[in-house]
């Protein structure tokens, strides 16, 4: 199928799935269980993931603070990218691998096992029941994971700045508010929430759709991380033109 | 108690490919055919994912130092943290989700199929005839794509830099130039070739272990993805600490 056609096949259903989450009946409990799935499988990922990367961050930073002497600012720098960029991207990428790809490899499995069909043939909804609870989840978790993320991100910054490097750990928490701004961590959480939202959609598309057995499922799941990450990093530059306003 | 059987199951795995590319002669037709299909195939997604994270750096950057009045010091910002950080970690995340997960979902689907176990009974050594050339192809080209991608990521932060944010082109090249050294493409092709390894081990590993039935393929594709990533970020701490720190 065509680049062109497999874009409006996407819009139609997410249309569909947009339409259906505005409006009852909500299937609330099957969401609220998604979201924990995904919520618990990401969680030590995400630690994982952005623990060092605020390491290396602090480990960087002193690198250019040195030059004007200005070590004190370190945890500025790092709670502002950690809040702004970091967390959100990293959270959703890690949302996208672990949860969206489970949502995918799910959702193409029932397709090729023809479940998908027999929800349809039984007069149910195929895509309130199965696909708008997962959406709900990926679209919810990612902000929560975002301040796990966050949260992670500015302890491995500390761990650097104060045990390896030997900055004073009172400076480091004093400065750590000094640029950051609640909107920092409004927008960071907005981002996070509109990748989510990105994630859920491309992922249950791609399950929902799936053909061809379990190479099938494979392509889907492949095709789910790189599609979703694409996309959500190609969204952030706007997103961050926008929230942040940065026109010089 | 599960992780520790997997952990040791791995160290297993990466011994028998190790011994398996040893005793073998190197297949190099395969390996160049691997490095191919790897580089070519994620070299679209890489220069898009590139270009939209040096956008970002250069945006970033340039809201961290306004307060310090150091605009024009986004050009050393953009070196140090998308040069050496970024690139390497973004190209390994993003061959890791395109071709790892690719390697991961082929294996697995021969795994199924018994395709592995019917190139053991032609007396064919399946870690040698799948895993070796797809290791041989990543190292090959991981240091290339992220070598191009440090372009990509120079090429979008200069001109967001210049177009978006008007700060002066020439201030912007000499801070990347004082910053950058030789040495750091040299660094940033050793944590590539080490992130590779990982991905390649580890995607091929879940692939070759996978349960079956297509619930089975799409938990290693999903497995080998996330594991890669948290192995990859782990070890790029360690490794800026020990070439940078």
């Amino acid at each position: 199928m065509t680049a062109l056609a497999q874009l409006g096949r996407f819009g139609v259903f997410a249309a569909q799935v947009l339409w259906r989450m505005a409006t009852p009946p909500w299937e609330i409990s099957e969401a609220a269980r998604h979201t924990w799935t995904v919520t618990v499988r990401c969680f030590l990922p995400v630690i994982a993931v952005v623990f060092p990367f605020g390491m290396v961050m602090a480990l960087q930073g002193l690198q250019i603070f040195n030059l004007f002497g200005a070590q004190r600012l370190l945890s500025s720098l790092v709670s502002v990218a950690v809040f702004r960029e970091l967390s959100p991207v990293l959270a959703s990428v890690l949302v996208a691998a672990q949860g969206g790809s489970a949502f995918a490899a799910e959702l193409g499995a029932m397709r090729i096992r023809e479940e998908i069909d027999a929800t349809v043939v039984m007069g149910i909804d195929a895509i309130r029941v199965h696909v708008v609870p997962r959406v709900i989840a990926t679209l919810i978790a990612a902000p929560i994971l975002n301040l796990v993320g966050s949260l992670s991100g500015i302890c491995g910054g500390f761990v650097v700045a104060v045990y390896v490097k030997g900055e004073p750990a009172g400076i480091y928490w004093a400065n750590l508010w000094e640029l950051t701004a609640p909107s920092d961590i409004i927008g960071g959480a907005f981002k996070a929430t509109i990748f989510g939202l990105l994630i859920g959609l491309i992922a249950c598309y791609q399950g929902y759709y799936t053909t061809g057995g379990a190479a099938g499922v494979g392509r889907a799941v492949n095709a789910t991380v790189v599609v979703g990450i694409t996309t959500f990093i190609v969204v952030n530059y706007f997103l961050t033109s926008a929230l942040f306003g940065a026109i010089g | 108690m599960r992780m520790f059987v997997t952990i040791g199951q791995f160290a297993l795995f990466c011994v028998a490919v190790t011994r398996a590319t040893l005793t073998h002669r190197p297949p190099v037709a395969a390996s160049l055919q691997a490095a191919y299909e790897i580089g070519i195939r994620s070299l679209p997604i890489l220069v898009i994912i590139s270009t939209f994270v040096g956008t970002n750096l250069a945006l970033q950057g340039y809201n961290a130092f306004k307060p310090l009045g150091g605009q024009s010091l986004v050009g050393m910002f953009v070196a140090l943290a998308g040069v050496r950080e970024m690139a390497p970690i973004m190209v390994a995340a993003m061959v890791a989700a395109k071709a790892g997960t690719e390697m991961a979902s082929q294996i697995a689907v021969m795994r199924i199929q018994e395709q592995i176990d019917a190139l053991e009974v032609m007396a064919v050594n399946p870690y040698w005839y799948l895993v070796t050339p797809r290791f041989a192809g990543i190292l090959l080209v991981l240091p290339a794509l992220t070598i191009i991608s440090v372009f990509t990521l120079l090429l979008s932060s200069y001109s967001v830099s210049v177009f978006q944010l008007g700060l002066n082109g020439d201030e912007f090249l000499s801070h990347i130039q004082q910053t950058m050294s030789m040495m750091d493409f040299v660094f940033t092709s050793v944590k590539s070739i080490a992130f590779g390894a990982i991905i390649c081990m580890v995607s091929c590993f879940y692939g070759f272990y996978s349960s079956p039935g297509a619930t089975g393929v799409g938990a290693a594709t999903n497995a080998s993805v996330v594991v890669s990533a948290v192995l990859c970020s782990s070890l790029n701490y360690v490794l800026s600490e020990l070439l940078y720190g």
